[in-house]
């Protein structure tokens, strides 16, 4: 099951934080600079929700910005979970459905963690509650027999509950949702009992529409979800600065004791990874062919690190062309065959041509 | 100089200003209502906004009398403070007087202005485009620009809003009364037009001054007149019409306005639509939605919840799922999203941002849909029929009452059935319009295997037809009329066979019977200098048709049967002369005509002016400068209409084919004789044989050469056709021989002349004797 926020001592031991605790001065200084009216439960206003997803200022604090892109996305996202209905964020893998849904989460509830992730093997019983079958056998059917599911406990406590990959769970089991959504109770048949969700409870679920038609959701359970679709980053600055947040973050945490990556060095993963995506180079002159892998943001944001860690463990704690290759190389090559004669094909009529990138072609013309 | 006078600075077409502007008339009754519109206007003109069958959005529609062409437009919608004031003081009868510079001096202080100046983008709205609604104020470029014509808002967008009329109801309906609102509107001008100075160089600063000049010189003279003045006006005006004002610019103003040159103008009312309302259209004072204002004016309340359930019903008349549901939660979200936005009430971008995610899942494909429908608004005002009128005008307007025909803004598809009296009424009026320039209906694509009687129209009415109606007055009173006499103008001033010939078309189809004379004789003196027989040819196979098998038009066949008798000598003359020295393209194209006449000309019931036609080209086919292709096409048409026999082809072909012809000669020539018709050499050995003769001969560099040509002919032979050919060419000559003179038949005499009796009696005694079997 998962852990309660409180059980593990922030900052030491765990390999990565969960938001309300990597951000709680943050929050902190949200929730005392907040004067705004707070609907029941939330621990922010949905103003303050929106200034910590998208960044601004408070009296002693700058809120470092969560998500770099649309402002009317976030908007409507915080909006509709203030409305009690559910949201449902859709994207392509790694355009950060699932950084947006815990960050949601840790600001309004102050708890990323009630969590269940959707997988084609995912039960009822997940979604709902299981038995502790020992108990239930000495005791017989009670409410102390029952262990809740994630979102169980959120109605309960009256939070946010987190629904990872809705599409990838069996349709029955999406369906289970559809009570808990439009009449806000569980209903448990077995004890001819129900739990109400207390003010607060509400479910944010994301869906990759790069799988679609996996397990295509009901229209019933549509109705009852906001969707809010998160695009890839329109520009390149945009992508540029959201790849070099993450990286210096994540090697703040991994404990990385390289260098942060330059700003140029970053520059040319993301253009490699806008052209492989768009399918033709930045200037918009030369067709490419695209690899069969998505080329997310957030996979450049690995490659980055990745190359940090190189840099610190086996370079001179600066990171060079080299210690980039292979991460790009990984993140690119998919499929052994086809995704290799692809870049290939861009090392040599794009990279090897461009200024100022021998280094990078030569270190990856190495890996190849 | 004593009686008290209240500015009200408005919004134009801002429903917010037009509720305030009614109650402040209403808590003030003033003795005289002072509103910002030319003051030429006529009383009785004016007086109509109170008939209770006008019905905005509607337009006051001033041009100049004798160039209708130099034309303005006043529109006014139903939200418009300035038709609420107007109503209000013709209901309550107020005296209610305009107060904006006439537009008899506006016209020609523009024009001269143009004219001193040459500063093309300063003439855009008020000349030369009748197409584009102009109105009191030019399109919008500048942001200084933006600002003058809709101040508020833009102080509405410093407050956060995107649209100034929620600002409005924000600040006025919820916290102000109208005793504070106006003079704080003022107030903000003031404070807004002291950064700008006064006199600055450009047209537009220029019609500005001597406005507010004007303005200021009525407010006076209303306010020796009456006790208490309200003067109703753009926002910007506001600033300048106070009493301090009144008095610093009396002598400027009586100065500038000495001597201003003037013209004779007309004024009417016409219907006008919220499309031409919209900013989109180039309307400098337009709004971004009359829908949204629409909806704003008329909903008493629960804005936003009437707002949603029209999206959901609309996207449910698109066939998409809209429950109310939809309905409740997109309110929600647009509530919501206001309030995070800090906005006390929901804005347009807030409900459209509502709509986006509720109803259509993050995408806007199916706002799109809807998008015109909801924001822009398809209304199409009316104007009562007493409202004077161009008698061209009276005249549609009397043909549309009686064809049951109204226009409509919206576009539509209109399927006419010819065979049907009113519908073909109604195609006779739509062809005609579209000659005097009001393309209300557009032929829509050919109603293909529906039959002949079938016309597809698309048709939408544009208020600034209005305008053409009124600028082609003057050719005529009626729209046939206009029509015809407009024609004969058009016609008069070209030489272009082709457009007469085009034109000829179209008066057919409108059925203008003094225009088809007018042009036919046009045509024949064109035709007579010109050489462009080609345009004649392409006019003359449609015109045969007619004539041959008549069309539902009732299209009068006298009047075809003179045409194609007027047309007809002209090419056979013009023809001969066409043919000479010609490009391959050229020629190809020509051949292609005169494939289409000889269509034609056999549709003709008349023998001798086939026999002229076919005599022209046998002509043609025997001078031996033309091109091969041409010839080839002629020999193959006096062949086809056994005017030559086997014999005679032989001889021709043999010719085209001989030493002293060049084989690209040649080649053409066989194309021309023998596309698409293989049979002709399968059935006619002599002409395979010479053929055969031929290619044998010529030089095989040559030959190589003009493999292609070649090619090209025998590519248009059907397999069959050319597997028989192939099979009596490998066969040789001896069959050919043999074929052709079979070897007589071993019968028995005797026993074969006991069977003639017999068929004899069968065929009724029409076989002689036959002795030679």
């Amino acid at each position: 099951m998962t852990t309660k926020n409180g059980d593990t001592t922030p900052g030491v031991s765990v390999l990565r934080q969960h938001a309300e605790d990597q951000f709680k001065h943050e929050l902190e200084a949200l929730a005392a600079a907040d004067d705004r009216p707070r609907p029941p439960n939330w621990k922010l206003s949905p103003w303050a929700v929106c200034t910590y997803l998208l960044g601004g200022t408070t009296p002693d604090l700058e809120i470092s910005a969560k998500y770099i892109g649309n402002r009317r996305l976030m908007e409507i996202a915080v909006t509709t979970l203030a409305t009690d209905r559910a949201l449902l964020l859709l994207g392509v893998p790694g355009t950060a459905k699932t950084w947006v849904a815990e960050h949601l989460a840790a600001a309004i509830s102050g708890n990323s963690t009630l969590l269940v992730q959707g997988t084609s093997g995912t039960a009822e019983e997940q979604i709902r509650y299981g038995w502790n079958y020992a108990l239930l056998l000495a005791k017989g059917p009670s409410r102390e027999a029952l262990t809740a599911s994630p979102l169980m406990t959120a109605m309960n406590q009256g939070s946010m509950a987190r629904i990872e990959e809705l599409t990838r769970m069996p349709s029955d089991v999406q369906d289970t949702l559809i009570t808990m959504l439009s009449e806000k109770t569980l209903p448990i048949p077995e004890l001819g009992d129900e739990v109400q969700a207390k003010k607060g409870f509400n479910v944010i679920a994301t869906a990759n529409n790069r799988d679609k038609g996996v397990n295509e959701l009901s229209s019933a359970l549509r109705r009852r979800f906001n969707t809010v679709i998160l695009p890839t980053p329109d520009t390149e600055d945009e992508e540029v600065e959201i790849v070099r947040r993450r990286s210096e973050s994540l090697g703040k945490a991994l404990e990385i004791p390289a260098e942060p990556a330059s700003v140029d060095e970053i520059r040319r993963i993301v253009t490699i990874f806008r052209e492989l995506r768009d399918g033709k180079t930045a200037d918009g002159k030369t067709k490419l062919k695209s690899p069969t892998g998505t080329m997310s943001t957030a996979e450049a944001i690995s490659v980055v690190t990745n190359g940090l860690a190189l840099a610190a463990h086996f370079g001179d704690g600066t990171v060079r062309a080299a210690d980039m290759a292979s991460g790009i190389l990984g993140a690119i090559v998919k499929d052994p065959v086809q995704d290799q004669a692809t870049f290939k094909e861009y090392l040599e009529t794009v990279v090897k041509e461009r200024e100022g990138w021998k280094d990078l072609y030569r270190a990856c013309r190495e890996m190849i | 100089m004593s009686s008290s006078l209240d500015i009200l600075g408005i919004r134009h077409h801002g429903p917010g200003s037009a509720r305030a502007v009614v109650r402040a008339l209403e808590s003030v009754s003033p003795a005289c209502v002072l509103i910002e519109a030319p003051a030429d206007i006529p009383r009785d003109v004016i007086d109509l906004a109170a008939d209770q069958a006008m019905q905005p959005p509607v337009a006051l529609l001033i041009y100049e009398t004798e160039n209708p062409r130099e034309s303005s437009f006043l529109p006014f919608s139903e939200f418009s403070p300035e038709w609420c004031a107007i109503r209000w003081a013709l209901t309550s009868k107020i005296p209610l007087r305009f107060m904006d510079l006439p537009q008899s001096h506006r016209i020609p202080v523009t024009k001269n202005f143009a004219a001193d100046q040459k500063t093309p983008e300063e003439q855009g709205s008020q000349a030369e485009q009748a197409d584009e609604p102009p109105s009191n104020s030019n399109a919008p470029v500048d942001p200084d620009q933006v600002l003058r014509l809709d101040p508020l808002n833009e102080l509405a967008r410093a407050a956060g809003f995107d649209d100034g009329e929620r600002w409005w109801e924000h600040m006025v309906e919820h916290r102000l009364h109208e005793a504070e609102l106006f003079p704080a509107i003022r107030e903000a001008m003031v404070a807004l037009r002291e950064n700008t100075p006064q006199h600055q160089p450009g047209l537009r600063n220029h019609l500005e001054f001597l406005r507010e000049a004007w303005m200021r010189k009525t407010i006076r003279e209303a306010r020796k007149e009456f006790d208490s003045v309200t003067v109703i006006c753009g926002a910007w005006h506001s600033a300048v019409l106070d009493e301090d004002s009144l008095k610093r610019f009396k002598k400027d103003d009586d100065a500038c306005l000495k001597g201003l040159p003037k013209v004779k103008t007309t004024t009417t009312w016409t219907p006008w639509t919220y499309e031409h309302l919209s900013s989109a259209s180039g309307y400098g004072a337009g709004v971004t939605s009359p829908g949204w204002y629409e909806h704003l004016w008329r909903s008493p309340d629960a804005i936003i919840e009437r707002w949603m359930t029209r999206v959901s019903r609309m996207l449910r008349k698109e066939g998409l799922d809209c429950s109310s549901a939809h309905a409740i939660e997109a309110s929600r979200l647009a509530e919501g999203l206001a309030s995070l936005r800090g906005r006390p009430l929901a804005d347009l971008s807030d409900m459209a941002d509502a709509c986006r995610s509720i109803f259509c899942f993050d995408s806007d494909l199916a706002m799109r849909l809807i998008h015109r429908k909801l924001l822009v608004g398809e209304r199409l005002g009316q104007v009562p029929e007493t409202a004077p009128a161009a008698p061209l005008q009276n005249d549609l307007q009397a043909q549309q009452k009686r064809l049951r025909f109204k226009p409509e803004a919206t576009t539509k598809t209109l399927d006419l059935d010819l065979r049907n009296e009113t519908d073909l009424a109604r195609s006779y009026l739509l062809h005609r319009l579209r000659m005097i320039d009001v393309p209300w209906g557009v032929p829509g694509p050919g109603g293909a295997g529906k039959g002949t009687f079938h016309e597809l129209w698309m048709i939408r009415w544009d208020p600034v037809y209005l305008v053409r109606l009124i600028e082609y007055g003057r050719w005529g009173s009626t729209v046939a009329a206009a029509a015809t006499a407009f024609v004969q103008h058009r016609a008069a001033e070209t030489h272009a066979i082709l457009e007469l010939t085009s034109l000829l078309g179209d008066v057919l189809l409108a059925d203008l019977p003094h225009a088809v004379e007018v042009l036919l004789y046009r045509i024949m003196n064109v035709a007579a200098v010109g050489t462009d027989v080609s345009a004649l040819m392409e006019a003359f196979g449609p015109l045969a048709k007619s004539l041959r098998y008549g069309n539902v038009r009732q299209t009068d066949k006298e009047q075809v049967r003179q045409a194609i008798s007027g047309i007809l000598p002209r090419i056979v003359i013009g023809l001969p002369l066409a043919t000479a020295s010609l490009n391959e393209e050229a020629a190809r194209q020509l051949e292609a005509n005169i494939m289409e006449m000889q269509t034609g000309v056999a549709l003709l019931e008349d023998e001798s002016q086939q026999n002229d036609w076919l005599d022209c080209l046998d002509r043609i086919a025997r001078t031996p400068s033309v091109h091969g292709l041409i010839q080839g096409r002629c020999a193959r048409i006096q062949f086809d209409s056994r005017r030559w026999n086997e014999s005679e082809i032989s001889q021709q072909l043999s010719l085209a084919l001989s030493h002293g012809t060049p084989p690209e000669q040649s080649a053409a020539w066989i194309e021309g004789f023998f596309r698409n018709s293989g049979l002709m050499l399968v059935h006619h050995d002599s002409l395979l044989e010479i053929l055969d003769q031929w290619l044998s001969t010529i030089a095989a560099d040559v030959y190589l050469n003009h493999i292609p040509l070649l090619r090209r002919t025998f590519s248009t032979f059907s397999r069959a056709e050319r597997r028989q050919l192939a099979q009596s060419l490998s066969s040789g000559q001896t069959t050919k021989t043999q074929q052709a003179k079979p070897q007589p038949l071993d019968l028995d005499r005797e026993r074969a002349s006991r069977i003639i009796p017999v068929l004899k009696r069968l065929l009724n005694g029409t076989v002689s004797q036959a002795g030679g079997v």
